[in-house]
């Protein structure tokens, strides 16, 4: 009987709560989901090899905006890619306030932490960009959220907000020597015990620094400097596979406009 | 201008890994060298390596001097920190003899660089 009463009063009560939501502003993706068909044959037509979605892009421009105006004190600035990715660059003294605003905020709930991993670009000032990625699961849409580092300044540590990040810090911390403060538990997670160095840094040659091997005399594996050592080292960031070489030109982000008062100069980069 | 501006370079705060100051920072290393110290005989013990207790001290010693140059308060206390996770490790016996006996190093025998023993070797 109860169930039959819930079979009745569910379409109702969903159709209810949808409407109710929908009347809200700013939230994340919600005009995309209704009108994607309408305006699908109004896109431009250069030969991309993905069209670009210009109500998705508006959308996620919209609320790049919207965060930036919740947070002027630590947001510098919001981009979108050119597939569609919403990037807020923000400074590292706002890590946890901005990660637990999109977590927690209503018209956020980006209760997902998808990943978390770190960039190393020497010639930067700040030569680490530590990224986050969230994904809302209530708003069907992702953000990352990136700032920037150097060796020795420590970025606060998120495990309060997400206890996922957890491992993602440990793994930052090993393979690029990070420093994350208030962490848990911060210890080596991939390298094995006694290895000197953080693999993923630009200047950690492609072969290491040991090789590895048993030897026979003293019955147990034995740590050696490289014979063959690498010599020199070409750093280039740009992405090896060269394809589409058309689209490898359009890969610059689009930046958002965002309105600022009081806010303090960009010292990024 | 110029020399405000250097002024305002040269005064700038940095955010502290864990000591404010240098007097902080060297009790810190101190504290960390004080704690492997005791742990050497144990750790001898633990993990049966065939080195005395005077050559593992002796080994500790050289490898904190190793990092004597190291001025910056923050470099040293990241080097605290990751010798400290070391011992953990060590302490906790996460470790197996190999990774102890890496400290010292005994089967990488130098390369032979004089000529006539660079021959009985076998080198070209």
């Amino acid at each position: 009987m109860a169930s039959k009463f819930c079979r009745l009063f569910r379409p109702i009560a969903a159709n209810f709560a949808r409407t109710r939501f929908l009347q809200q502003a700013n939230v994340v993706t919600q005009p995309c989901r209704n009108n994607t068909q309408s305006t699908g044959t109004t896109t431009e037509k250069r030969p991309t090899i993905r069209a670009p979605d210009t109500l998705m892009r508006k959308t996620l421009s919209e609320f790049g905006q919207y965060v930036a105006e919740n947070l002027p004190k630590y947001v510098q600035q919001v981009q979108i890619t050119n597939t569609d990715e919403l990037d807020i660059m923000i400074h590292p003294d706002g890590i946890v306030p901005v990660i637990s605003f999109l977590k927690d905020h209503h018209s956020c709930q980006f209760l997902n932490i998808i990943d978390l991993t770190a960039v190393d670009v020497p010639t930067r000032q700040y030569r680490f960009e530590i990224v986050y990625m969230l994904m809302s699961l209530r708003f069907n849409s992702r953000i990352k959220v990136k700032t920037y580092t150097d060796e020795l300044s420590p970025i606060e540590s998120i495990c309060s907000v997400f206890a996922g990040a957890n491992w993602y810090e440990r793994e930052i911390w090993d393979m690029f020597g990070v420093f994350f403060a208030n962490h848990p538990d911060l210890r080596r997670i991939l390298t094995d015990y006694g290895f000197e160095g953080h693999p993923l840094r630009k200047e950690f040659p492609l072969s290491g620094y040991v090789e590895v091997r048993y030897d026979d005399e003293v019955k147990r594996v034995v740590v050696e400097p490289l014979e063959l050592t690498q010599e020199f080292r070409k750093f280039e960031c740009s992405s090896p596979w060269e394809t589409f070489p058309k689209y490898q030109q359009l890969q610059d982000a689009e930046e958002v406009p965002m309105n600022k008062e009081g806010n303090k100069p960009q010292e990024k980069k | 201008m110029a020399s405000s501006r250097v002024a305002v370079i040269g005064t700038k705060q940095v955010k502290p890994i864990l000591s404010a100051n240098k007097t902080e920072a060297k009790r810190r290393v101190l504290n960390l060298y004080k704690a492997w110290y005791r742990h050497l005989p144990y750790l001898v013990k633990d993990y049966n390596i065939a080195v005395t207790v005077p050559e593992t001290k002796a080994k500790l010693r050289e490898l904190f001097l190793k990092n004597k140059h190291v001025s910056d308060i923050r470099a040293i206390d990241l080097l605290v920190i990751k010798g400290q996770m070391d011992l953990v490790e060590t302490m906790r016996i996460w470790k197996q003899k190999t990774h102890v006996m890496m400290f010292f190093k005994d089967t990488n025998i130098k390369k032979p660089t004089a000529f006539l023993s660079r021959f009985y070797e076998g080198h070209d």
